[in-house]
Formats: structure tokens, sequence, C-alpha cells
């Protein structure tokens, strides 16, 4: 393998550990931070194709930051939700919001 | 990638991969943040080993600093309900370990063995590179990433105000 593709792999390992989390656990907090290790998984794989690319010059780098700002936007809201549904309800299993079923 | 090299990404590998599992298994929310924290730290020192430094200061300073601590008010500012284990984990839980461990392998294997038009050795964008492709190229989704912050800083106060009884 090269260096590359270890990278990569490492990347695919912690987003499907990040995705077992977000399928298997049942408390919303939880899952939001499963969606920060998904994330985190996704910069490794960007700045890995960044610095190993022959043409890149440091564009995927760029995006990293991108997803930096949005992953806060998302854990700020994300969390506020569970909050707010902590208030409501007093649980904060993902099972409970079903409001929406048919 | 030199022996050096090779052993840090080794120790980082197994950091991350150990504490983001540790994420998932732990029955304490306290404990998940805590090693979820261990593994944004590694995935700090991955981006050292890529030569990519001003990315690893952003990691610690916003997943380290900022979201951890977030996280942890998040959970301080609820209360758990603790008791058997399903009440942490799906009845079909152990259905989603297997399916996502073949879909974690498999990709694994694909991305691990396709041919990269790949440079031998990691390059090194310099940051005044990286500063001006993001004010000169990318100014305008610089801005709309600005703008979406300040939308998802009004919606986390007003999601999270109390209700006036």
């Amino acid at each position: 393998m090269t260096p590359l593709q270890e990278y990569l792999a490492l990347s695919m390992a912690l987003f499907f550990i990040g995705t077992w989390g977000v399928v298997a656990r049942r408390n919303i907090i939880l899952v939001v931070m499963c969606i920060e290790l998904m994330l985190n998984a996704i910069n490794i794989a960007l700045v890995a194709f960044s610095n190993y690319s022959p043409i890149g010059g440091g564009r995927g780098e760029v995006f990293v930051f991108f997803v930096f700002a949005l992953a806060a936007a998302e854990a700020a809201i994300g969390l506020a939700i569970a909050i707010a549904m902590y208030r409501l309800k007093e649980k904060l299993s993902v099972d409970d919001l079903d409001e929406m079923k048919g | 990638m030199g022996d050096f090299n090779q052993f840090f990404f080794i120790l980082l590998s197994v950091v991350i991969l150990v504490s983001a599992a540790c994420v998932v298994l732990f029955k304490n929310l306290i404990y998940s943040a805590l090693s979820m924290i261990g593994s944004f730290l590694g995935v700090a020192g991955i981006y050292i080993l890529l030569h990519a430094e001003l990315v690893a200061a952003a990691q610690v300073l916003i997943y380290v600093g900022a979201i951890s601590v977030l996280v942890i008010f998040a959970i301080m500012l609820t209360h758990h309900r603790t008791g058997d284990l399903s009440l942490y984990f799906h009845k079909q839980a152990w259905i989603a370990l297997p399916v996502c461990a073949v879909a974690g392998i498999t990709l694994m294997v694909i991305m691990g063995s396709a041919a990269y038009n790949a440079v031998g050795e990691a390059q090194n964008p310099t940051d005044e590179n990286i500063a001006s492709l993001l004010f000169n190229e990318y100014a305008f989704p610089f801005e709309l990433v600005s703008l979406a912050l300040l939308v998802a800083m009004i919606g986390a106060v007003i999601l999270a105000k109390k209700e006036k009884s």
C-alpha cells in the first residue's frame, strides 16, 4: 500500500465506526458525536488527497476549513435540538422523535 | 514514508480507531465525550504527518476546543437515565455492527487498492497558498459559510431558549 492508500483506509475505518454509532445508539447527543467522527474521517481523506495530488495546490485543505465551519454549525444546531427535546419530553432517545410517522 | 512516519501513523491509527470505538461502546456519555476528544487529537496528529500543520492547529482549536466543550455542555444540561443495555443500544444494533464492518472493510479494500495519480511524498501547500485560495478563488463560499454560521448561531439560541410559561 502506498501512503495515500493507507490514509484513505484509515479514513474509511473511522467513517464506518461513526456510522455504526449513528445506527446502533439511541442517545441523540451520542448520534451528534458520531456524526462529528464521520466528518473527521472525511477531513482525513480530503487532506490526504490534497497533499498527495500532483495538481491540487492546497484546494483540499481549503475545503477542510469549510467542513470545520459547517461541522461547528451542525454541532450547535444538533445539541440545541437535543436540549429543546429534553425540555419538551424529558427523554433523549431518538425513538421518541416519532410524531411525524403516519 | 519513512520508518519514523510509519511508526507514528500506526500508533495514531490505533489511538483514533480505539477511541472512536470507545465513543460508541461506553455507556456513560461523559466517557464517550472524553474518548471523542482523544480521537480528535489523534486526527490532529495525522494532519501533522500529512504536513498540514495549519489544519492540525485548526483541528485542535475547533474540535478539541470548541465542539467538545459544546458536547460536554449539552451532556451536563441534560439528565440521563441509566439501566440495562436496551436503553443505550437499539434492538437492531447487533445487525448494525456486521453491516457497517462489511461495508467499511469493502471500502477500505477498494480505496486501499485503487491506483491513484499520486506523488510519492506528501506535499506541503504553504499557508500563504491556502490563504490566497481562501480569499480569492473561494471568497464567495467563504462568505456563505460565515452566513451559515450566523444562521446556526441564531437558530441554536432560538431552539435552546426557555419558553415563557
